[in-house]
Formats: structure tokens, sequence, C-alpha cells
């Protein structure tokens, strides 16, 4: 019959079949081990409906379903963390009852006794993903499920050598994204070492990603685990960071990252930027090891693409720049001022605005980058923007040419 | 808008700067204030959509991993950044010749692009300086066009006759019209497609409205009554640029820009339903055992 339950059709008339839920339970909870697993793959594929009418019917059944997790047939166990999964995103009732049932204890035991059981984690960090999605989970669920063991046990799988595939650290990682961006005060993760142990894993898989293997798994686990940094970043104090994210590995991975999926994925190289930016805005030993990792270079020729990505690259260099005067120097170097002269052309008025502010950190202080400046054509650049109708660009435009640049013949 | 103390520090190119255009050292406040920022992105946070579609459909068992996928990431748009000018360009040829084109040479006065730095200055000469009008009472000032010639003639006339009898010049010759002809002078016979630009830029100096202030002449003597063909370029383009010199809000258009902020989704595909009620909810099921 559970074959027959995937077919949505076959699904509703099912359900108004009088009793029909009923019947399933009683199976469910029967003495027939074997019934019970079939029982159960009904009810999971019910779970599974497009119509939450359907799935809610699976309801009654999820005192037994939790009462289960504790047990120790895997494939059970599996099938009962899955339906309860494909539960919650069906409403706040469904939300309530499963929380008043006790699912984040349940979820906490089961992680913890099946913790060599990989296809369990994987479905219980799955169960518990979906439960941090729900509407009111940064309220209800997030707070109650920091005070428990699960955050320690999704850090856990986080390990760099993942025997039997990336898939239960993926579930886990994805766990950690959903805590992590739900709120901006993540010190309890901090403290937990959530930042050093998403940084380490990162830093560890740059291999593969210099490697350039296509991996499906790869990037699946590559995106939750870089916005788990980007977000930890936020909140972690300055002269911590440089020790808790693990320097030279991290940085170079990150880098790789964006160049790496820069044409084929380019949610993921953008998503990396943004956690450069926030690894290089308070930092100055991150901002050095950019430098002297040699990592400028190939930044800056990312300059040229769109779909936001220039932007956040801007900005981790204007952090850079921002740090010293010998920064900037070695900017200059690299030859970010060649690359300021193709940006300030471009459409994207945010990225012309900070272009102008990247110019402004350079040349301030610095005669011998404004003459350089100069010498590459720039000034034109600058004498045009001063009648853009942005005020924003055209105030910066005046200001460089007038403080900066009014010595210099045209 | 601009004011008057930016207008006066113009200096296009290879522009001559005559002497309203003199450039005044105006105390500037620092305009400039980047601070170092960290960001957090809620889980809503568009940035992430994309990354939530590809886990949404790994869920649903219809992630199909194709290494061959390869989303062409384009290049950053360029744009004119000249006033009112509308040019948008995929390549730094394009942008240069269109720039090279329309905005190098560009009176002050007046805001016309002249193809050279001679015709610009033969241009300000005669009609931007007062100088020029009392001498060529007296003596031969208009000179010829054509450089080498070096003949002068005692009006504008003449000269145009020379040009059409010696060098053998259209006699209507885009960049010898007098300072009362009406028409979309400085129209370049082969234009681009943005040849909105000079338009614009006759436009823009209307609209600012400070013009006055600085023009010998002003500027609705450029735009007489007649003016249909302008005007009805302006109207074939259709870019909603004002057709006559009421001043044009450059606040709408900044408006207008920031409306098209960039989204981040590039690629939602059709078949993906983000479920009732949130934001992105993604109704993540988990897709059938193997």
């Amino acid at each position: 019959m559970s074959k027959a339950l995937r077919d949505p059709s076959t699904q509703l008339t099912f359900i108004k079949q009088e009793n029909s839920i009923h019947l399933l339970v009683g199976l469910l909870t029967g003495s027939d081990a074997r019934c019970r697993l079939l029982a159960l793959q009904c009810l999971h594929e019910l779970s599974h409906s497009p119509h939450t009418s359907v799935s809610l019917t699976c309801l009654p059944a999820s005192s037994y379903l939790l009462t289960y997790l504790s047990g120790q047939s895997t494939r059970f166990t599996e099938l009962c963390l899955y339906t309860l999964g494909n539960l919650c995103p069906d409403g706040d009732a469904v939300t309530e009852k499963l929380l008043a049932q006790g699912i984040i204890p349940a979820l906490a035991n089961c992680m913890e006794s099946q913790r060599h059981n990989l296809a369990v984690v994987e479905a219980a960090a799955f169960t518990l993903s979906q439960l941090l999605q729900t509407r009111t989970a940064a309220q209800n669920i997030i707070p109650t499920v920091l005070a428990s063991r699960l955050p320690s046990l999704l850090l856990s799988v986080l390990t760099p050598e993942p025997e039997f595939g990336p898939a239960p650290a993926i579930e886990c990682a994805w766990c950690l994204h959903y805590l992590t961006s739900s709120t901006k005060d993540n010190r309890e993760l901090l403290t937990g070492g959530a930042l050093q142990q998403c940084s380490s894993l990162l830093g560890t898989l740059g291999g593969a990603v210099t490697a350039g293997k296509r991996d499906e798994g790869l990037e699946l686990l590559l995106c939750p685990l870089l916005r788990c940094v980007g977000n930890l970043l936020c909140c972690c104090p300055v002269e911590e960071l440089s020790s808790q994210v693990g320097g030279a590995s991290f940085m170079v991975t990150l880098c790789a990252i964006i160049h790496t999926y820069l044409h084929t994925r380019p949610s993921l190289a953008r998503e990396a930027a943004w956690v450069l930016n926030n690894a290089t805005a308070h930092c100055s030993q991150i901002c050095s090891a950019l430098l002297s990792l040699n990592l400028v270079p190939a930044l800056i020729n990312l300059l040229l693409f769109s779909e936001g990505i220039n932007v956040m690259i801007l900005r981790t260099l204007a952090n850079v720049a921002h740090k010293n005067k010998e920064s900037s120097v070695q900017l200059v170097e690299h030859g970010l001022l060649a690359a300021l002269c193709t940006t300030l052309k471009m459409a994207d008025q945010e990225m012309v605005t900070l272009s102008l502010e990247v110019l402004f950190l350079l040349v301030d202080g610095s005669s011998k980058i404004a003459k350089e400046f100069v010498r590459q054509g720039g000034l034109a650049l600058l004498e045009v923007i001063q009648f853009n109708s942005e005020r924003e660009m055209r105030e910066r435009a005046s200001y460089l040419l007038h403080q900066h640049f009014v010595s210099y013949d045209q | 808008m601009l004011e008057p103390e930016d207008m006066k520090s113009v200096g296009f190119g290879a522009c001559s700067v005559s002497e309203e255009c003199q450039t005044e050292a105006t105390e500037q406040k620092n305009p400039f204030n980047f601070r170092t920022e960290v960001f957090h992105m809620h889980k809503d946070h568009h940035i992430f959509e994309d990354g939530d579609i590809q886990r949404h459909m790994y869920l649903q068992d219809l992630y199909t991993y194709s290494a061959e996928d390869a989303t062409t990431l384009s290049v950053s748009e360029l744009a004119c950044h000249i006033s009112g000018c509308s040019g948008t360009f995929s390549t730094l040829e394009d942008y240069e010749h269109h720039y090279n084109t329309l905005h190098r040479h560009v009176c002050c006065s007046c805001r016309r692009s002249l193809p050279s730095a001679r015709l610009l200055d033969i241009h300000i000469q005669e009609w931007h300086d007062p100088l020029f009008t009392i001498l060529a009472q007296r003596q031969d000032m208009y000179q010829c066009l054509v450089e080498g010639c070096g003949l002068k003639f005692s009006t504008s006339k003449h000269r145009k006759e020379h040009l059409i009898r010696i060098h053998k010049y259209p006699p209507d010759f885009r960049f010898d019209r007098g300072k009362k002809e009406k028409g979309a002078q400085e129209l370049k016979r082969q234009q681009p497609k943005d040849d909105m630009a000079m338009d614009v830029v006759q436009d823009v100096c209307d609209s600012e409205g400070t013009c006055d202030l600085m023009c010998n002449v002003s500027c609705s003597d450029q735009l007489e009554p007649g003016e249909s063909m302008e005007t009805q370029v302006l109207k074939d383009k259709g870019d909603g640029l004002p057709s006559s010199a009421s001043t044009e809000d450059p606040s709408t258009d900044a408006q207008h820009r920031t409306a098209l902020k960039p989204q981040y989704s590039y690629r939602v595909p059709s078949t993906v339903c983000f479920g009732h009620g949130s934001v992105r909810g993604f109704r993540g099921r988990r897709g059938r055992r193997k």
C-alpha cells in the first residue's frame, strides 16, 4: 500500500476512508514488527504529500513516532525522523504539539545514543533543520535547542574525514546555519567552539576545492559552513578572531571558493566574498594575511564581475586599505588603481561610490599614489563623475579633484 | 541639483576654460565616510536565495548535479556617468568610443560637444568670447575650419561660402551653425545607439537651471520654438526625459535606479514553489528513500 500512497490522488482517497489513519496507527503500534514498518512507510508517504490536509493526518501518530526515536531499529528510526521532519512545515499547531511532546529532548537523545549510526544522525539533523525553519523558531525553539546538548552534537559531526559521505555533516551544518542566522547574538555558539569548528572544516575542504573536484556533496556542505562562519564572525571579539578562524588555510580556502565557483555556482562565490569582508572588517592580522599570502592580485581581477560579487570584494580590499598606509602601497603595487579606473565607469552606483571611497583611502596622505592615478589617466574619470546625477558621487569626485589632484595638469 | 560652485569646477577633457569657468578654491566638507563593517545576514536574506534553492532541490531529490552546468557570469555593465547620459556598454571599447565621441571637447558654457579641440576653441571664441564680437567688427576673425588653410573671414557667412566653394563642404555642415540657427546641431552623422547623449547634454544644461549664470547666451536662445527635430529625437527614444526646458528632477532618476536594485536570484527554476505563509518556506520534504 505504501507504494500506492506515493500518488497524491490515492492519498486523498485513502484519508477519506473512515478510520484509515486510525488503522495505520494501530498497525504502527501493533505487535507485528513487519507491520509496524510497513505502516510507518505508509505514514511517511503521506507526510511527504504536497497537500497539507494529507500530511496533517499523520499528526496523531506523532507521539508514537517520538517514542520510537529511542528504539533500536535503524530503518525504523530513520523513517520516524523523516516523517516528523516532513510534518514540521505544516503550521504552528504542528510545531506546538511536537514541542509539547518533547521533540527537542527526543532529538538530542537520539543523536547522542545513535551518534555512531550516521544514517540516523543525518535523519535527526534533517528533522532538526526543519524545526528550526518554522515561523516561530526564533522565540520558541532556538533557545531550547541552544540550551540542550544539540549544538555540541552537531559540531561533533563536522569532522574533516567523513568516511560515509558528507550527508550527515551537510544536515548538521544546515542546522547550525539556521541557528546562527536567525538571531544576531550567537555568543553561546561561539563559546561552544562553532566558529573554530566550521572554519577549521572549511580550511580542510580547501584542498578538495582547489583540486577542482566537481562534487555535489562538497558544494552542499560549503554553503552552510560559509554562512555559519559569516554570521559568527559578526559577534566574535576582534582579538580572538585570528586564532579562531585558523589563519592561512581558511583564507586560502575562501579565495579558492570564490575563484572555483565564480562561473559555475556564483551564489557560492558571492557568499564566500561576504565572509571575506566580515573576516577583514576589523581584524588587522587577517588583512595582513591576505597580502602576505598573495591572495590580493587574483581578487583584484574579480572586480570586473557583476552579480554582487565585485561589491563585496571591493569592500574587502577597502578593509585592507583602511588598515594602514603600507597596505595601500601594496594594493597599488598589485594593480588596484588600474582596476579602479574600470570600476569607476560601471553602471552600478554602489560600485562607483565605493570605488571613490577606496580611491580616497589610497591617495589620502600619499602624493605618490595620487600621481600614479593621474598617470594612469584617472583624472578624466573623476571629472566625468562630477556631473553625475547622484549627489554622493558628485561630492566625492569633486572633493578628490580639489583636495588631492588640484596641482596636476590635465 | 548642481550648485553654482560645482558648475564652475568643470574640466572636460580638452575643454578650454573660459572666465566663468575658473575653478574656485571652495572649502569642501570631506564627504567620505567609509567604515569597515561586518554584515549579519538573516536566513531569509536574498543573498541566500540561490543556495536555499539548491538545498531545497537536494532534499526533493530533484537535484540534478551537472558538472557542465556553467552559468556565464557577465562582466559588470559600464555606464556613462555624464549626468543625463544614459549610455550603457558591455565592453571598455564601446565605452571609450562613446565617451571620446560625445563627451570630449565639451564647451563649459553651453555644454555642446565638438569633435575636436580646434573646433572647440573656435566655438568658444565665436560664441562665448565677448571680445571676439568686438574685434570681428574691425577685422577678419572667422577662421576657416579646415586646418592648415589659415584664411579668415569677416562674417560666418563668408566663411561658409569659402568652405563650400573651396573645400567642398556640404552646405549644412553641422559644426558651422550660427548661434541662432535651429536644430540638433552637434549630432554626428554616424550615431551609435546612444545618440541621445547630445540632446540630453543640452537638456541637462537647461534642467540644471544654473546655465543662465554661466552662459553668455541664454540657453533658451539655442532652442527655437520650432525645434521639432530635437524634441522629436527625444520622443523617439521615449525614455521619459523632458522634451522642454523644464527642470529634470535628478532624484527621480536616482529613485528609479534604486528601485532596480539587483535581485540575487538569477536562476530560480519556475518549478520551485515557495510554500505557504513564509518568506521562503520550503516545504522541505525528504525525498523517497532510495
